[in-house]
Protein backbone atom coordinates (compact mmCIF):
# COMPACT_ATOMS: atom_id res chain seq x y z
CA UNK A 1 0.00 0.00 0.00
CA UNK A 2 2.85 2.39 0.92
CA UNK A 3 2.33 6.10 2.11
CA UNK A 4 2.10 8.40 -1.09
CA UNK A 5 2.89 12.10 -0.78
CA UNK A 6 -0.59 12.80 -1.81
CA UNK A 7 -0.48 16.39 -1.79
CA UNK A 8 1.44 19.95 -1.97
CA UNK A 9 0.65 23.08 0.20
CA UNK A 10 1.40 26.72 -0.20
CA UNK A 11 1.51 28.46 2.71
CA UNK A 12 1.10 32.06 1.44
CA UNK A 13 0.63 35.45 2.50
CA UNK A 14 -0.97 36.65 -0.49
CA UNK A 15 -2.53 33.92 -1.73
CA UNK A 16 -4.38 35.05 -4.69
CA UNK A 17 -0.79 36.69 -6.16
CA UNK A 18 0.60 33.49 -5.46
CA UNK A 19 -2.19 31.75 -7.52
CA UNK A 20 -1.46 33.95 -10.26
CA UNK A 21 1.96 33.77 -10.74
CA UNK A 22 1.77 30.28 -10.54
CA UNK A 23 -0.71 30.10 -13.19
CA UNK A 24 0.85 32.48 -15.43
CA UNK A 25 3.99 30.33 -14.76
CA UNK A 26 2.93 26.79 -15.63
CA UNK A 27 -0.65 27.14 -17.06
CA UNK A 28 -1.45 25.62 -13.53
CA UNK A 29 -5.81 26.03 -12.59
CA UNK A 30 -6.88 27.11 -9.32
CA UNK A 31 -10.14 26.53 -7.83
CA UNK A 32 -11.82 27.28 -4.93
CA UNK A 33 -15.09 26.04 -5.24
CA UNK A 34 -15.39 24.09 -2.30
CA UNK A 35 -16.65 24.42 1.18
CA UNK A 36 -13.33 24.91 2.24
CA UNK A 37 -12.86 27.67 0.01
CA UNK A 38 -9.48 26.06 -0.64
CA UNK A 39 -7.73 26.86 -3.73
CA UNK A 40 -6.89 23.29 -4.90
CA UNK A 41 -4.36 23.80 -7.90
CA UNK A 42 -4.76 21.20 -10.94
CA UNK A 43 -1.54 20.55 -12.28
CA UNK A 44 -3.06 19.62 -15.62
CA UNK A 45 -0.81 16.16 -15.42
CA UNK A 46 -1.31 12.87 -14.56
CA UNK A 47 1.84 13.16 -13.34
CA UNK A 48 3.53 14.00 -9.67
CA UNK A 49 0.70 15.49 -7.34
CA UNK A 50 -1.79 17.87 -7.07
CA UNK A 51 -1.32 20.65 -4.18
CA UNK A 52 -3.13 23.43 -2.89
CA UNK A 53 -2.82 26.98 -1.78
CA UNK A 54 -3.67 27.99 1.97
CA UNK A 55 -3.30 31.52 3.39
CA UNK A 56 -0.77 32.75 5.88
CA UNK A 57 -1.66 35.37 8.85
CA UNK A 58 0.90 38.57 7.97
CA UNK A 59 3.40 37.23 10.11
CA UNK A 60 4.03 34.37 9.21
CA UNK A 61 6.71 33.10 6.40
CA UNK A 62 5.80 31.65 2.90
CA UNK A 63 6.31 28.38 2.61
CA UNK A 64 5.59 24.85 1.59
CA UNK A 65 3.74 21.91 2.96
CA UNK A 66 3.88 18.28 1.79
CA UNK A 67 0.79 16.44 2.97
CA UNK A 68 1.48 12.04 3.11
CA UNK A 69 -1.99 10.21 2.27
CA UNK A 70 -2.71 7.93 5.41
CA UNK A 71 -5.17 5.09 6.53
CA UNK A 72 -5.41 6.75 9.93
CA UNK A 73 -4.72 10.37 10.99
CA UNK A 74 -4.91 9.80 15.08
CA UNK A 75 -3.05 6.34 14.71
CA UNK A 76 -0.07 8.32 12.44
CA UNK A 77 -0.17 11.73 14.85
CA UNK A 78 0.56 9.32 18.17
CA UNK A 79 3.37 7.76 16.57
CA UNK A 80 4.66 11.10 15.25
CA UNK A 81 4.84 12.02 18.41
CA UNK A 82 6.41 9.09 19.78
CA UNK A 83 9.32 9.69 17.45
CA UNK A 84 9.61 13.66 18.40
CA UNK A 85 6.92 15.44 16.42
CA UNK A 86 5.35 18.41 17.85
CA UNK A 87 1.58 18.59 16.72
CA UNK A 88 0.61 21.70 15.44
CA UNK A 89 -2.93 21.14 13.88
CA UNK A 90 -4.47 18.15 15.91
CA UNK A 91 -6.79 15.63 13.28
CA UNK A 92 -9.56 18.26 11.91
CA UNK A 93 -12.51 16.89 10.04
CA UNK A 94 -12.21 19.87 7.66
CA UNK A 95 -14.99 20.79 5.19
CA UNK A 96 -14.67 18.93 2.25
CA UNK A 97 -14.12 15.61 3.92
CA UNK A 98 -10.50 15.51 4.65
CA UNK A 99 -9.06 15.07 7.52
CA UNK A 100 -5.88 16.25 8.10
CA UNK A 101 -3.51 17.09 10.84
CA UNK A 102 -0.24 19.03 10.77
CA UNK A 103 3.11 18.43 12.86
CA UNK A 104 6.88 19.71 13.14
CA UNK A 105 9.23 17.02 12.12
CA UNK A 106 11.98 17.15 15.33
CA UNK A 107 14.11 19.44 13.04
CA UNK A 108 10.57 21.72 13.28
CA UNK A 109 9.64 21.23 9.84
CA UNK A 110 5.98 21.45 9.18
CA UNK A 111 4.58 18.37 7.53
CA UNK A 112 0.89 16.63 7.16
CA UNK A 113 -0.89 13.71 7.25
CA UNK A 114 -4.01 13.53 5.41
CA UNK A 115 -7.01 10.91 4.45
CA UNK A 116 -9.67 11.72 1.89
CA UNK A 117 -12.87 10.27 2.69
CA UNK B 1 12.12 28.98 9.56
CA UNK B 2 14.27 29.94 7.26
CA UNK B 3 16.05 32.54 9.39
CA UNK B 4 17.13 29.71 11.72
CA UNK B 5 18.57 27.57 8.83
CA UNK B 6 20.82 29.83 7.17
CA UNK B 7 21.90 30.65 11.35
CA UNK B 8 22.62 26.67 11.68
CA UNK B 9 24.67 26.79 8.28
CA UNK B 10 26.59 29.95 8.96
CA UNK B 11 27.35 28.32 12.64
CA UNK B 12 29.30 25.60 10.72
CA UNK B 13 31.95 28.35 9.47
CA UNK B 14 32.48 30.24 13.14
CA UNK B 15 35.88 31.24 13.58
CA UNK B 16 36.02 28.55 16.46
CA UNK B 17 34.92 25.68 13.69
CA UNK B 18 38.34 27.34 11.65
CA UNK B 19 40.59 27.39 14.58
CA UNK B 20 40.10 23.77 15.33
CA UNK B 21 40.51 22.87 11.43
CA UNK B 22 44.22 25.31 11.49
CA UNK B 23 45.39 23.05 14.73
CA UNK B 24 44.29 19.98 12.87
CA UNK B 25 45.77 20.71 9.63
CA UNK B 26 48.85 20.99 11.49
CA UNK B 27 48.61 17.90 13.77
CA UNK B 28 48.24 15.64 10.21
CA UNK B 29 51.43 17.13 8.82
CA UNK B 30 53.14 16.95 12.40
CA UNK B 31 51.36 14.70 15.06
CA UNK B 32 52.96 16.15 18.33
CA UNK B 33 52.22 19.33 17.18
CA UNK B 34 50.61 20.43 20.73
CA UNK B 35 47.81 22.99 21.77
CA UNK B 36 51.04 24.76 23.75
CA UNK B 37 52.69 25.35 20.32
CA UNK B 38 49.55 26.40 18.31
CA UNK B 39 48.90 28.79 21.62
CA UNK B 40 52.23 30.31 21.06
CA UNK B 41 51.92 31.12 17.75
CA UNK B 42 48.72 32.94 18.59
CA UNK B 43 50.52 34.62 21.23
CA UNK B 44 48.45 33.85 23.89
CA UNK B 45 48.48 30.66 26.67
CA UNK B 46 46.91 27.36 25.75
CA UNK B 47 44.16 27.48 28.44
CA UNK B 48 42.64 30.57 26.57
CA UNK B 49 42.93 28.68 22.97
CA UNK B 50 41.10 25.20 24.80
CA UNK B 51 38.51 27.18 26.03
CA UNK B 52 37.70 28.69 22.93
CA UNK B 53 38.27 25.29 20.88
CA UNK B 54 35.38 23.60 23.40
CA UNK B 55 32.94 26.94 23.02
CA UNK B 56 33.41 27.90 26.68
CA UNK B 57 34.80 31.69 25.45
CA UNK B 58 33.71 33.97 22.94
CA UNK B 59 37.05 35.11 20.78
CA UNK B 60 36.85 39.26 21.38
CA UNK B 61 36.80 41.05 18.16
CA UNK B 62 40.06 42.47 18.31
CA UNK B 63 41.79 38.83 19.25
CA UNK B 64 39.99 37.27 16.41
CA UNK B 65 41.78 39.90 14.07
CA UNK B 66 45.06 39.58 15.56
CA UNK B 67 44.83 35.29 15.53
CA UNK B 68 43.56 35.47 11.68
CA UNK B 69 46.28 37.78 10.84
CA UNK B 70 49.02 35.24 12.54
CA UNK B 71 47.18 32.99 11.08
CA UNK B 72 47.33 33.99 7.46
CA UNK B 73 43.82 35.27 7.08
CA UNK B 74 43.03 37.44 4.52
CA UNK B 75 41.23 40.98 5.74
CA UNK B 76 38.31 40.04 3.90
CA UNK B 77 38.14 36.81 5.45
CA UNK B 78 38.30 38.57 8.81
CA UNK B 79 35.84 40.70 8.38
CA UNK B 80 33.52 37.85 7.30
CA UNK B 81 34.65 35.98 10.81
CA UNK B 82 33.55 39.20 12.27
CA UNK B 83 29.94 39.63 10.80
CA UNK B 84 29.40 35.81 12.18
CA UNK B 85 30.82 36.39 15.11
CA UNK B 86 27.74 39.26 15.63
CA UNK B 87 25.31 36.94 14.66
CA UNK B 88 23.32 35.72 17.35
CA UNK B 89 23.86 31.97 17.88
CA UNK B 90 20.94 29.37 16.57
CA UNK B 91 19.43 28.95 20.40
CA UNK B 92 18.49 32.91 20.61
CA UNK B 93 17.14 33.29 17.44
CA UNK B 94 14.75 30.16 18.04
CA UNK B 95 13.58 31.79 21.29
CA UNK B 96 13.44 35.20 19.53
CA UNK B 97 11.42 33.86 16.57
CA UNK B 98 8.69 31.81 19.60
CA UNK B 99 8.25 35.36 21.14
CA UNK B 100 7.28 36.53 17.83
CA UNK B 101 5.09 33.86 16.76
CA UNK B 102 3.36 33.78 20.39
CA UNK B 103 2.96 37.19 20.98
CA UNK B 104 1.42 37.65 17.31
CA UNK B 105 -1.05 35.16 18.03
CA UNK B 106 -2.33 36.54 21.14
CA UNK B 107 -2.64 40.01 19.64
CA UNK B 108 -4.35 38.33 17.06
CA UNK B 109 -7.16 36.49 19.13
CA UNK B 110 -7.48 39.59 21.29
CA UNK B 111 -7.77 42.16 18.32
CA UNK B 112 -9.37 39.81 15.26
CA UNK B 113 -13.13 39.83 16.76
CA UNK B 114 -13.19 37.19 13.83
CA UNK B 115 -12.29 34.01 16.17
CA UNK B 116 -15.14 34.55 18.45
CA UNK B 117 -17.51 35.52 15.57
CA UNK B 118 -16.31 31.22 13.76
CA UNK B 119 -16.95 29.75 17.53
CA UNK B 120 -20.12 31.55 18.32
CA UNK B 121 -21.49 30.91 14.76
CA UNK B 122 -20.39 27.47 14.87
CA UNK B 123 -22.57 27.08 17.63
CA UNK B 124 -25.91 28.50 15.95
CA UNK B 125 -28.55 26.48 15.17
CA UNK B 126 -28.27 26.26 11.03
CA UNK B 127 -24.76 26.79 10.95
CA UNK B 128 -22.89 24.87 7.57
CA UNK B 129 -20.00 23.94 7.99
CA UNK B 130 -18.77 26.08 4.92
CA UNK B 131 -15.89 28.42 4.94
CA UNK B 132 -17.63 30.16 1.87
CA UNK B 133 -21.17 30.50 4.37
CA UNK B 134 -19.87 31.39 7.35
CA UNK B 135 -17.82 34.72 5.30
CA UNK B 136 -20.86 35.78 3.56
CA UNK B 137 -22.93 35.19 7.50
CA UNK B 138 -19.62 37.16 8.60
CA UNK B 139 -19.14 40.09 5.66
CA UNK B 140 -15.75 39.02 5.32
CA UNK B 141 -13.49 37.33 2.60
CA UNK B 142 -13.45 33.17 2.83
CA UNK B 143 -9.14 33.91 3.91
CA UNK B 144 -10.52 36.22 6.47
CA UNK B 145 -12.49 33.08 7.67
CA UNK B 146 -9.30 30.68 7.13
CA UNK B 147 -6.58 32.34 8.88
CA UNK B 148 -8.49 32.79 12.13
CA UNK B 149 -9.87 29.32 11.70
CA UNK B 150 -6.47 27.69 11.67
CA UNK B 151 -5.33 29.68 14.68
CA UNK B 152 -8.40 28.19 16.88
CA UNK B 153 -7.51 24.80 15.83
CA UNK B 154 -3.72 25.27 16.45
CA UNK B 155 -4.91 26.91 19.99
CA UNK B 156 -7.43 23.98 20.50
CA UNK B 157 -9.69 26.61 20.79
CA UNK B 158 -12.55 24.34 18.58
CA UNK B 159 -12.15 21.26 17.36
CA UNK B 160 -13.67 19.09 14.41
CA UNK B 161 -13.77 15.50 15.39
CA UNK B 162 -16.36 15.12 12.63
CA UNK B 163 -17.26 17.28 9.63
CA UNK B 164 -21.03 19.04 10.79
CA UNK B 165 -19.75 18.76 14.36
CA UNK B 166 -17.69 22.12 15.33
CA UNK B 167 -16.50 21.56 19.42
CA UNK B 168 -15.70 24.62 20.82
CA UNK B 169 -13.21 23.93 24.10
CA UNK B 170 -13.71 27.04 25.63
CA UNK B 171 -15.67 28.23 28.33
CA UNK B 172 -19.79 27.90 28.69
CA UNK B 173 -21.83 27.03 25.84
CA UNK B 174 -22.93 30.33 24.01
CA UNK B 175 -19.41 31.66 25.25
CA UNK B 176 -19.41 35.36 25.63
CA UNK B 177 -16.80 36.84 23.65
CA UNK B 178 -14.82 38.11 26.72
CA UNK B 179 -15.07 34.92 28.25
CA UNK B 180 -13.65 33.47 24.91
CA UNK B 181 -10.61 35.69 24.78
CA UNK B 182 -9.93 35.33 28.82
CA UNK B 183 -10.05 31.79 27.10
CA UNK B 184 -7.70 32.18 24.36
CA UNK B 185 -5.08 34.44 26.14
CA UNK B 186 -4.65 31.36 28.74
CA UNK B 187 -4.36 28.26 26.16
CA UNK B 188 -2.27 30.64 24.03
CA UNK B 189 -0.33 31.41 27.49
CA UNK B 190 0.04 27.22 27.98
CA UNK B 191 0.68 26.63 24.43
CA UNK B 192 3.91 29.20 24.51
CA UNK B 193 4.87 28.00 28.45
CA UNK B 194 5.34 24.37 26.62
CA UNK B 195 7.19 25.88 24.01
CA UNK B 196 9.76 27.74 26.49
CA UNK B 197 8.09 31.42 26.35
CA UNK B 198 6.55 32.40 29.76
CA UNK B 199 4.07 35.24 29.31
CA UNK B 200 2.92 37.65 32.49
CA UNK B 201 -0.05 38.46 33.30
CA UNK B 202 -2.09 40.68 30.97
CA UNK B 203 -4.68 42.61 30.67
CA UNK B 204 -6.97 42.10 27.97
CA UNK B 205 -8.17 45.67 27.94
CA UNK B 206 -4.50 46.53 28.15
CA UNK B 207 -3.48 44.01 25.25
CA UNK B 208 -6.33 45.46 22.80
CA UNK B 209 -5.31 48.82 23.40
CA UNK B 210 -1.86 49.10 23.26
CA UNK B 211 -0.79 46.17 20.41
CA UNK B 212 1.80 45.11 22.52
CA UNK B 213 2.18 42.24 24.84
CA UNK B 214 4.55 41.92 27.58
CA UNK B 215 6.45 38.34 26.82
CA UNK B 216 9.16 36.87 29.62
CA UNK B 217 11.20 34.56 28.25
CA UNK B 218 12.36 31.40 30.57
Amino acid sequence: MGKPVRQFQIISKSPEETARFYSNLFGWTVNSDNPLGYREINTGSVDGIQGGIWPAPPQASNFVQLFTAVDDVQACVKHAEELGAQLIIPPTALPGGVELAVMHDPQGMSFGVMKTS
Amino acid sequence: MWASSILQVMSSFEFRDWLSQELEKRRRVNPRYSLRAFATLLGTDHSTVSQVLRGKRRVPVAVLRRWGKRLGLTAEEVAAYVAIEHVPDASITKRQEELRHWTAEALAVMKDQTHWQIVRISQMPGFRPDCRWIAKQLGVSVDDVNIPLSRLLRLCLLKIERPRQWKVSVGRNPVSEAEFQKCALIRVRQFAAVRGVKLGRISRKSAAERSTIKWVSQ
